[in-house]
Protein backbone atom coordinates (compact mmCIF):
# COMPACT_ATOMS: atom_id res chain seq x y z
CA UNK A 1 0.00 0.00 0.00
CA UNK A 2 1.18 3.52 -1.11
CA UNK A 3 1.07 6.72 0.45
CA UNK A 4 -1.72 8.16 -2.38
CA UNK A 5 -3.93 4.38 -1.48
CA UNK A 6 -3.68 5.84 1.73
CA UNK A 7 -5.20 9.21 0.79
CA UNK A 8 -8.55 8.05 0.82
CA UNK A 9 -8.83 5.34 3.89
CA UNK A 10 -7.19 7.97 6.48
CA UNK A 11 -10.49 10.23 6.74
CA UNK A 12 -12.29 6.71 7.06
CA UNK A 13 -9.23 5.52 9.32
CA UNK A 14 -10.29 9.11 11.39
CA UNK A 15 -14.35 8.64 11.61
CA UNK A 16 -13.80 4.67 12.49
CA UNK A 17 -15.16 3.12 9.16
CA UNK A 18 -12.44 0.99 7.52
CA UNK A 19 -13.01 -2.58 7.13
CA UNK A 20 -11.03 -4.43 9.36
CA UNK A 21 -8.62 -5.82 6.76
CA UNK A 22 -8.21 -2.18 5.49
CA UNK A 23 -7.42 -1.68 8.77
CA UNK A 24 -4.71 -3.92 8.91
CA UNK A 25 -2.85 -2.78 5.38
CA UNK A 26 -3.43 1.19 6.67
CA UNK A 27 -1.84 0.86 10.64
CA UNK A 28 1.02 -1.43 8.75
CA UNK A 29 1.88 1.88 6.48
CA UNK A 30 1.47 4.34 9.31
CA UNK A 31 4.06 2.26 11.21
CA UNK A 32 6.58 3.22 8.33
CA UNK A 33 5.73 6.43 7.23
CA UNK A 34 5.93 9.73 9.60
CA UNK A 35 4.39 11.53 6.57
CA UNK A 36 1.19 9.62 6.63
CA UNK A 37 1.05 9.11 10.19
CA UNK A 38 1.03 13.18 10.32
CA UNK A 39 -1.54 13.08 8.06
CA UNK A 40 -3.26 11.02 9.71
CA UNK A 41 -3.09 13.13 12.91
CA UNK A 42 -4.51 16.34 11.06
CA UNK A 43 -7.62 14.26 9.74
CA UNK A 44 -8.40 12.95 12.84
CA UNK A 45 -8.03 16.36 14.40
CA UNK A 46 -10.16 18.29 12.50
CA UNK A 47 -12.99 15.70 12.34
CA UNK A 48 -12.25 15.70 16.57
CA UNK A 49 -13.19 19.04 16.19
CA UNK A 50 -15.71 19.27 13.62
CA UNK A 51 -18.09 16.51 15.58
CA UNK A 52 -21.06 17.61 17.98
CA UNK A 53 -20.44 17.76 21.41
CA UNK A 54 -22.74 15.22 23.34
CA UNK A 55 -26.74 16.61 23.90
CA UNK A 56 -26.65 18.82 26.82
CA UNK A 57 -29.31 18.21 29.71
CA UNK A 58 -31.46 20.84 28.45
CA UNK A 59 -31.53 19.09 25.40
CA UNK A 60 -32.48 16.04 26.84
CA UNK A 61 -35.29 18.14 29.01
CA UNK A 62 -36.51 19.65 25.61
CA UNK A 63 -36.43 16.29 23.68
CA UNK A 64 -37.75 14.28 25.79
CA UNK A 65 -41.86 14.33 24.69
CA UNK A 66 -41.37 13.93 20.89
CA UNK A 67 -43.06 10.88 20.47
CA UNK A 68 -46.17 12.60 22.17
CA UNK A 69 -45.80 15.76 20.50
CA UNK A 70 -45.72 13.92 17.42
CA UNK A 71 -48.21 11.64 17.58
CA UNK A 72 -50.79 14.17 18.70
CA UNK A 73 -49.91 16.84 16.01
CA UNK A 74 -50.35 13.19 13.40
CA UNK A 75 -54.05 12.82 15.14
CA UNK A 76 -54.88 16.08 14.50
CA UNK A 77 -53.66 16.65 10.86
CA UNK A 78 -55.72 12.70 10.18
CA UNK A 79 -59.05 14.71 11.93
CA UNK A 80 -58.37 18.40 9.90
CA UNK A 81 -57.84 16.02 6.97
CA UNK A 82 -61.08 14.01 7.40
CA UNK A 83 -62.99 17.41 8.41
CA UNK A 84 -61.76 18.61 5.39
CA UNK A 85 -63.03 15.61 3.39
CA UNK A 86 -66.32 15.52 4.51
CA UNK A 87 -66.47 19.28 4.33
CA UNK A 88 -65.87 18.89 0.58
CA UNK A 89 -68.17 15.71 0.22
CA UNK A 90 -70.96 17.81 1.64
CA UNK A 91 -70.06 20.79 -0.66
CA UNK A 92 -70.32 18.28 -3.80
CA UNK A 93 -73.25 16.64 -2.62
CA UNK A 94 -75.10 20.38 -2.11
CA UNK A 95 -73.84 21.48 -5.61
CA UNK A 96 -75.38 18.52 -6.93
CA UNK A 97 -78.32 18.62 -5.35
CA UNK A 98 -78.90 22.31 -6.20
CA UNK A 99 -78.11 21.41 -10.02
CA UNK A 100 -80.70 18.69 -10.20
CA UNK A 101 -83.52 21.75 -8.57
CA UNK A 102 -82.39 24.42 -10.66
CA UNK A 103 -81.21 22.76 -13.83
CA UNK A 104 -84.92 22.54 -15.31
CA UNK A 105 -86.42 25.83 -14.25
CA UNK A 106 -82.47 27.52 -15.90
CA UNK A 107 -83.23 25.93 -19.28
CA UNK A 108 -87.09 26.49 -19.39
CA UNK A 109 -86.10 30.01 -18.93
CA UNK A 110 -83.15 30.25 -21.85
CA UNK A 111 -85.12 32.10 -24.95
CA UNK A 112 -84.56 30.03 -27.94
CA UNK A 113 -85.35 30.35 -31.66
CA UNK A 114 -88.53 28.80 -33.08
CA UNK A 115 -87.79 26.21 -35.57
CA UNK A 116 -90.32 27.53 -37.89
CA UNK A 117 -89.42 31.22 -37.77
CA UNK A 118 -85.67 29.42 -39.04
CA UNK A 119 -87.14 27.82 -41.23
CA UNK A 120 -89.63 30.31 -43.24
CA UNK A 121 -87.71 33.30 -43.20
CA UNK A 122 -86.77 35.06 -46.77
CA UNK A 123 -84.59 37.68 -48.44
CA UNK A 124 -86.49 40.58 -48.32
CA UNK A 125 -88.08 42.48 -51.04
CA UNK A 126 -85.38 44.64 -52.22
CA UNK A 127 -88.02 46.88 -54.04
CA UNK A 128 -89.77 47.15 -50.36
CA UNK A 129 -86.44 48.02 -48.91
CA UNK A 130 -85.71 51.17 -51.54
CA UNK A 131 -89.44 52.34 -51.59
CA UNK A 132 -89.00 52.34 -47.41
CA UNK A 133 -85.59 54.12 -47.87
CA UNK A 134 -86.87 56.83 -49.63
CA UNK A 135 -84.51 56.10 -52.44
CA UNK A 136 -87.55 55.20 -55.17
CA UNK A 137 -89.44 58.67 -54.77
CA UNK A 138 -85.93 60.34 -55.39
CA UNK A 139 -85.58 58.41 -58.93
CA UNK A 140 -89.39 58.85 -59.88
CA UNK A 141 -88.61 62.66 -59.30
CA UNK A 142 -85.13 62.54 -61.67
CA UNK A 143 -87.94 60.91 -64.03
CA UNK A 144 -90.22 63.11 -63.64
CA UNK A 145 -88.27 66.26 -64.31
CA UNK A 146 -86.78 65.14 -67.17
CA UNK A 147 -90.51 64.21 -68.75
CA UNK A 148 -91.02 68.12 -67.58
CA UNK A 149 -87.99 68.99 -69.44
CA UNK A 150 -89.26 67.65 -72.62
CA UNK A 151 -92.42 68.78 -72.41
CA UNK A 152 -90.85 72.07 -72.04
CA UNK A 153 -89.10 72.26 -75.45
CA UNK A 154 -92.53 70.67 -77.13
CA UNK A 155 -94.17 73.87 -75.48
CA UNK A 156 -90.92 75.98 -76.47
CA UNK A 157 -91.53 74.98 -80.00
CA UNK A 158 -94.96 75.75 -80.39
CA UNK A 159 -94.75 79.18 -79.12
CA UNK A 160 -92.63 79.68 -81.32
CA UNK A 161 -94.15 78.70 -84.44
CA UNK A 162 -97.11 80.79 -83.17
CA UNK A 163 -97.08 83.38 -85.20
CA UNK A 164 -97.93 86.78 -83.56
CA UNK B 1 -59.58 1.93 8.39
CA UNK B 2 -62.81 1.44 6.42
CA UNK B 3 -61.43 1.10 3.01
CA UNK B 4 -60.07 -2.08 2.41
CA UNK B 5 -57.80 -0.16 -0.52
CA UNK B 6 -56.14 1.68 1.99
CA UNK B 7 -54.48 -0.99 4.02
CA UNK B 8 -50.74 -1.20 4.08
CA UNK B 9 -49.26 -4.02 2.97
CA UNK B 10 -45.81 -5.45 4.45
CA UNK B 11 -42.98 -4.83 2.14
CA UNK B 12 -41.37 -8.35 0.62
CA UNK B 13 -37.95 -8.36 -0.09
CA UNK B 14 -36.33 -11.47 -1.68
CA UNK B 15 -33.50 -12.08 1.11
CA UNK B 16 -31.59 -9.76 3.34
CA UNK B 17 -34.32 -8.58 5.37
CA UNK B 18 -33.16 -8.18 9.20
CA UNK B 19 -35.48 -9.40 11.54
CA UNK B 20 -34.98 -5.81 12.93
CA UNK B 21 -36.27 -4.28 9.49
CA UNK B 22 -39.40 -7.25 9.31
CA UNK B 23 -40.50 -6.03 12.96
CA UNK B 24 -40.21 -2.35 12.06
CA UNK B 25 -42.23 -2.50 8.97
CA UNK B 26 -44.69 -4.66 11.07
CA UNK B 27 -44.77 -1.60 13.58
CA UNK B 28 -45.31 0.73 10.90
CA UNK B 29 -48.16 -1.05 9.14
CA UNK B 30 -49.42 -1.68 12.60
CA UNK B 31 -49.50 1.95 13.33
CA UNK B 32 -51.33 2.93 9.87
CA UNK B 33 -54.20 0.76 11.51
CA UNK B 34 -54.46 3.01 14.34
CA UNK B 35 -51.97 1.41 16.61
CA UNK B 36 -50.53 4.49 18.98
CA UNK B 37 -48.74 1.77 20.96
CA UNK B 38 -46.77 0.85 17.48
CA UNK B 39 -45.86 4.61 16.81
CA UNK B 40 -44.61 5.17 20.17
CA UNK B 41 -42.76 2.37 19.85
CA UNK B 42 -40.89 3.78 16.58
CA UNK B 43 -40.16 7.10 17.65
CA UNK B 44 -38.49 5.88 20.68
CA UNK B 45 -36.46 3.71 18.69
CA UNK B 46 -35.67 6.50 16.21
CA UNK B 47 -35.54 9.34 18.19
CA UNK B 48 -31.82 9.43 19.07
CA UNK B 49 -31.13 9.16 15.19
CA UNK B 50 -33.40 11.99 13.93
CA UNK B 51 -31.79 14.35 16.91
CA UNK B 52 -28.35 13.54 16.33
CA UNK B 53 -29.49 14.94 12.39
CA UNK B 54 -31.35 17.86 13.08
CA UNK B 55 -29.43 19.49 16.36
CA UNK B 56 -26.37 20.40 14.40
CA UNK B 57 -28.81 23.01 12.25
CA UNK B 58 -31.14 23.51 15.50
CA UNK B 59 -30.44 27.23 17.28
CA UNK B 60 -32.17 25.66 20.39
CA UNK B 61 -33.22 22.38 22.28
CA UNK B 62 -36.60 23.66 21.01
CA UNK B 63 -36.28 24.18 17.51
CA UNK B 64 -34.27 20.44 17.76
CA UNK B 65 -37.73 18.96 19.30
CA UNK B 66 -39.83 20.43 16.80
CA UNK B 67 -37.34 19.40 13.71
CA UNK B 68 -37.24 16.20 15.35
CA UNK B 69 -41.35 16.22 15.44
CA UNK B 70 -41.43 17.46 11.92
CA UNK B 71 -39.08 14.54 10.57
CA UNK B 72 -41.32 12.18 12.46
CA UNK B 73 -44.85 13.39 10.73
CA UNK B 74 -43.33 13.54 7.12
CA UNK B 75 -41.66 10.57 7.12
CA UNK B 76 -45.17 8.60 8.25
CA UNK B 77 -46.98 10.82 5.62
CA UNK B 78 -44.63 9.37 2.88
CA UNK B 79 -44.46 6.11 4.54
CA UNK B 80 -48.02 6.31 4.36
CA UNK B 81 -48.12 7.24 0.90
CA UNK B 82 -45.92 5.21 -0.72
CA UNK B 83 -47.49 1.48 0.80
CA UNK B 84 -50.39 2.57 -1.06
CA UNK B 85 -48.90 2.42 -4.48
CA UNK B 86 -47.99 -0.80 -3.35
CA UNK B 87 -45.09 -2.91 -1.62
CA UNK B 88 -42.61 -2.22 -4.65
CA UNK B 89 -43.08 1.42 -4.06
CA UNK B 90 -42.29 0.70 -0.29
CA UNK B 91 -39.03 1.90 1.29
CA UNK B 92 -37.41 1.40 5.35
CA UNK B 93 -39.07 3.81 7.10
CA UNK B 94 -35.78 4.28 8.71
CA UNK B 95 -34.52 5.51 5.57
CA UNK B 96 -37.41 8.07 4.76
CA UNK B 97 -36.42 9.66 8.78
CA UNK B 98 -32.82 9.61 7.02
CA UNK B 99 -33.97 11.46 3.99
CA UNK B 100 -36.74 13.25 5.41
CA UNK B 101 -34.73 14.89 8.25
CA UNK B 102 -31.48 15.48 5.60
CA UNK B 103 -34.40 17.75 3.90
CA UNK B 104 -35.43 19.70 6.98
CA UNK B 105 -32.51 19.96 8.68
CA UNK B 106 -30.97 21.74 5.23
CA UNK B 107 -33.54 24.74 5.00
CA UNK B 108 -32.33 25.76 8.79
CA UNK B 109 -28.70 25.70 7.24
CA UNK B 110 -28.40 29.85 6.97
CA UNK B 111 -30.06 30.55 10.85
CA UNK B 112 -27.59 28.09 12.21
CA UNK B 113 -24.38 29.71 10.03
CA UNK B 114 -26.00 33.12 11.93
CA UNK B 115 -25.86 32.07 15.28
CA UNK B 116 -22.55 30.16 14.91
CA UNK B 117 -21.28 33.36 13.08
CA UNK B 118 -22.57 35.64 16.14
CA UNK B 119 -20.23 36.64 18.85
CA UNK B 120 -18.02 34.47 21.34
CA UNK B 121 -19.62 36.63 24.48
CA UNK B 122 -21.31 33.46 25.81
CA UNK B 123 -18.06 31.13 25.81
CA UNK B 124 -15.94 34.52 27.53
CA UNK B 125 -19.09 34.46 29.96
CA UNK B 126 -18.54 30.29 30.63
CA UNK B 127 -14.66 30.78 31.17
CA UNK B 128 -15.06 34.07 33.71
CA UNK B 129 -13.06 33.46 37.24
CA UNK B 130 -10.83 30.71 35.38
CA UNK B 131 -7.06 31.38 35.27
CA UNK B 132 -5.90 33.54 32.17
CA UNK B 133 -4.14 31.38 30.99
CA UNK B 134 -6.94 28.66 30.97
CA UNK B 135 -9.44 30.86 29.94
CA UNK B 136 -7.55 32.03 26.96
CA UNK B 137 -6.57 28.56 26.03
CA UNK B 138 -10.49 27.63 26.52
CA UNK B 139 -11.71 30.76 24.31
CA UNK B 140 -9.25 29.89 21.48
CA UNK B 141 -10.69 26.37 21.16
CA UNK B 142 -13.99 27.32 21.37
CA UNK B 143 -13.49 29.80 18.73
CA UNK B 144 -12.04 27.10 16.65
CA UNK B 145 -14.51 24.67 17.12
CA UNK B 146 -17.72 27.06 16.52
CA UNK B 147 -15.70 28.31 12.91
CA UNK B 148 -15.04 24.48 11.94
CA UNK B 149 -19.25 23.94 12.59
CA UNK B 150 -20.00 27.15 10.29
CA UNK B 151 -17.13 25.49 7.78
CA UNK B 152 -18.77 22.46 8.15
CA UNK B 153 -22.60 24.08 6.87
CA UNK B 154 -20.71 25.70 4.14
CA UNK B 155 -19.27 22.33 2.43
CA UNK B 156 -21.25 22.00 -0.87
CA UNK B 157 -24.02 20.23 0.25
CA UNK B 158 -23.17 16.30 -0.37
CA UNK B 159 -20.12 16.33 1.22
CA UNK B 160 -22.06 18.54 4.11
CA UNK B 161 -24.69 15.55 4.15
CA UNK B 162 -22.23 12.85 4.08
CA UNK B 163 -19.82 14.28 6.63
CA UNK B 164 -22.71 14.72 9.07
CA UNK B 165 -24.41 11.59 8.49
CA UNK B 166 -21.59 9.86 9.38
CA UNK B 167 -20.31 11.99 12.42
CA UNK B 168 -22.93 12.98 14.41
CA UNK B 169 -25.73 10.21 13.26
CA UNK B 170 -22.51 7.57 13.21
CA UNK B 171 -24.52 5.38 10.33
CA UNK B 172 -22.33 3.17 8.11
CA UNK B 173 -21.28 4.78 4.72
CA UNK B 174 -23.89 1.54 3.22
CA UNK B 175 -26.96 3.32 4.84
CA UNK B 176 -25.75 7.01 4.27
CA UNK B 177 -25.22 5.68 0.48
CA UNK B 178 -28.69 4.05 0.34
CA UNK B 179 -30.25 7.15 2.59
CA UNK B 180 -29.01 10.08 -0.29
CA UNK B 181 -29.05 7.72 -3.61
CA UNK B 182 -25.77 7.43 -4.37
CA UNK B 183 -22.96 4.57 -4.10
CA UNK B 184 -21.19 3.65 -1.39
CA UNK B 185 -17.99 4.35 -3.06
CA UNK B 186 -18.84 8.10 -3.69
CA UNK B 187 -20.25 8.52 -0.12
CA UNK B 188 -16.74 7.95 0.52
CA UNK B 189 -15.01 9.70 -1.34
CA UNK B 190 -17.15 12.83 -0.63
CA UNK B 191 -16.71 12.11 2.88
CA UNK B 192 -12.65 11.85 1.66
CA UNK B 193 -13.31 15.76 0.23
CA UNK B 194 -15.08 17.07 3.11
CA UNK B 195 -12.36 16.25 5.52
CA UNK B 196 -9.77 17.94 3.02
CA UNK B 197 -11.74 20.77 2.56
CA UNK B 198 -12.25 21.92 5.77
CA UNK B 199 -8.41 20.95 6.57
CA UNK B 200 -7.58 23.93 4.00
CA UNK B 201 -10.19 26.14 5.76
CA UNK B 202 -8.08 25.72 8.94
CA UNK B 203 -4.97 24.85 7.61
CA UNK B 204 -4.70 22.40 10.93
CA UNK B 205 -1.61 20.98 9.65
CA UNK B 206 0.14 24.54 9.97
CA UNK B 207 -0.57 24.51 13.19
CA UNK B 208 1.08 23.46 16.38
Amino acid sequence: MTCKDLDLLLPLRAAGALAPDEATHVEAHLARCPTCRAEADADAAVLALAKLPPPTEAERRATAGIANGALAALRRGDRRRRTFQRVAAGIAVAAAALLAVLAPAVLRRTPTIPPAAAVTWQEPDLDTVWEDAGLLDIEVTAAAATTSDETSDESDAEIASIDL
Amino acid sequence: MDDEGDRPTLRVVAGGVTPQRREEEALVAAFLVGDDEAFGELVRRHEPLVLAIVRRYAQTPEDARDLAQRTFLRAFEAARRSLRRGPRAALPFRRWLVRVAVNLAKNHRRDALRVLRAPLEDAEAEHAGVTEATAAESLLHKERELRLRAAVLLLPRRQREVLTLRLDAELPFAEIADALGITENSAKVSFHHATRALRAAFALEDRP
